[in-house]
């Protein structure tokens, strides 16, 4: 469903994605993880069209970024990195206006809402402005737009940032029922996180895709050491590159 | 092109509406819009009374005539926020990652402004109905000179729009606007001409800015009876211009 395939992105002399290739298949959920200004949210940008790869190619569900940008923008679901909303509209008309921006009207917008409401569990906050709900909230806001269309690739900046505990593992879940049929990519600084709700973790840091692991072959090299799987985890980063060892240890406590 | 990534008319003016449709909510939805159009109804319809008052004749050129200084001050207040305020809170990225095309945001976000703009033009039919009531009016100069008053406001707000689109300081928006507003309507002042002139009169600036820049001569046009084409081309052919500028300044924001 995701192809990325030789992809850099450049800024004059500094490289935020530097020939990064990855696949991502159906009913996959893949976990991105790297410290900040790993390139992360530079490559989600890129596969939803946002910004134009420098170099390389980029495929959403066989639609390439570049040529067919309107084809890949219908195609999936983007929670932004900062999450920005209108925070002067009311939640309801804030979904509703994304539904329709995205050809959905009447009874199937109507139904669609209704979906996204009581998955995101937005119904406390539906006749709130988007600034007077608190972070959760407004995560959910961001997640159920994204979700709106139902969209074949789902891909997620940080969606568990500003979530309690108790959101998380619920959002756990919710993911987890979202995998069939669909790619879901997400990212994340937290190693936990991305091990608990993964099929696969890719690695990210300088703009270096540094590994593409399975979650399983994570759990048995760390059961095979008798360590856990955040250890293994900055190991293989450790052997990548050295410098990115500090920034995930502090990801990893 | 392939099929999926089509986009047809009827998707077109979908998107379109529904960023019109979000843009008037939220200048409705506080008392922004309301504070807009009361101001700006009160202050023309009374500078425009005392002149009429004074000068005791049922047309309504007075107020045709005082509506562009007031309109390059008023409507730069109505588009500074429209594309400034999306990249200052980041609300762009999150837009155009709609499946929207530049075009679509840009004419959804003029649509709502020229709906403001209508509301400005409405606040003035007492002042017709009064006319009507006390004199006789002729109506071909009222039509004439309201179309030419829609022209004119319309491509101050889609320069407006575009100098949003460049900046993500809303006052910054408002007074480069106001600015450029303010130079359209004064290139066409007699005494701005003749020094104009002065400074160089082998070049004739004033001369040249009047004939080739300044909304004057075209916007007079309409306020006298005329509606010529070259009138109809002036101002349909720069708000096309800032309209198009504006899409090609989303787009490029992107890379």
């Amino acid at each position: 469903m995701i192809e990325v395939d030789h992809v850099s992105k450049h800024y004059g002399a500094v490289r935020a994605v530097d020939d990064v290739s990855c696949r991502l298949g159906a009913g996959e959920i893949v976990g991105f993880l790297g410290p900040n200004g790993a390139g992360k949210s530079t490559l989600l940008k890129m596969m939803c069209t946002w910004l134009p790869p420098t170099a390389g190619r980029i495929t959403v569900d066989g639609h390439d970024t570049v040529r067919e940008p309107l084809a890949v923008r219908r195609t999936l679901g983007y929670l932004t990195e900062h999450n920005a909303l209108y925070d002067g509209m009311r939640v309801d008309r804030f979904l509703r206006f994304c539904g329709r921006t995205r050809g959905l009207s009447g009874s199937r917008l109507a139904e669609r809402l209704d979906w996204a409401v009581q998955a995101c569990t937005l119904q406390p906050v539906l006749g709130k402005r988007v600034h007077q709900c608190s972070k959760g909230f407004r995560q959910r806001i961001g997640v159920a737009a994204a979700l709106l269309h139902d969209p074949k690739v789902i891909l997620l900046d940080e969606p568990t940032h500003g979530l309690d505990p108790l959101q998380v593992v619920a959002f756990r879940d919710f993911i987890r029922g979202l995998r069939p049929g669909r790619a879901i990519l997400f990212s994340s600084h937290i190693l936990n996180e991305v091990v608990t709700i993964s099929d696969r973790v890719l690695m990210m840091n300088n703009g270096m895709l540094l590994a593409d692991v399975p979650v399983p072959e994570l759990q048995q090299r760390a059961a095979e050491r008798g360590t856990d799987v955040e250890r293994v985890i900055l190991d293989i980063v450790t052997a990548a590159t050295p410098e990115p060892v500090a920034a995930l240890a502090g990801a990893a406590r | 092109m392939s099929v999926a990534n089509r986009l047809s008319s009827g998707q077109f003016l979908a998107g379109v509406r529904a960023v019109a449709a979000r843009e008037v909510g939220a200048a409705f939805d506080g008392a922004i819009a309301y504070v807009y159009v009361i101001a700006f109804v009160v202050l023309s319809n009374s500078i425009f009374m005392n002149d009429f008052f004074l000068s005791g004749r049922a047309e309504m050129r007075g107020y045709f005539e005082l509506m562009p200084l007031l309109l390059a001050f008023f409507l730069p207040a109505v588009t500074m926020r429209l594309l400034a305020e999306e990249r200052r809170q980041r609300t762009l990225e999150m837009l155009l990652t709609l499946p929207l095309v530049p075009l679509q945001v840009v004419l959804g976000k003029y649509a709502a402004a020229l709906l403001l703009l209508l509301l400005f033009m409405a606040g003035s039919l007492p002042v017709v109905v009064m006319l009507c009531v006390l004199g006789d009016p002729d109506p071909g100069l009222i039509v004439s000179g309201y179309l030419g008053l829609f022209l004119l406001g319309a491509m101050f707000l889609a320069f407006g729009l575009f100098l949003s689109s460049l900046v993500q300081d809303q006052i910054v928006a408002f007074v480069t606007s106001t600015l450029l507003g303010f130079a359209f309507v004064l290139t066409g002042n007699d005494r701005v001409v003749a020094v104009l002139d002065g400074l160089w009169p082998a070049a004739g600036l004033g001369t040249l800015l009047y004939e080739g820049f300044s909304i004057a001569p075209h916007y007079q046009a309409f306020v006298g009876g005329v509606v010529s084409l070259p009138a109809l081309l002036y101002f349909g052919l720069f708000s096309a211009l800032f309209l198009w500028l504006c899409a090609l300044v989303l787009q490029r924001h992107r890379a």
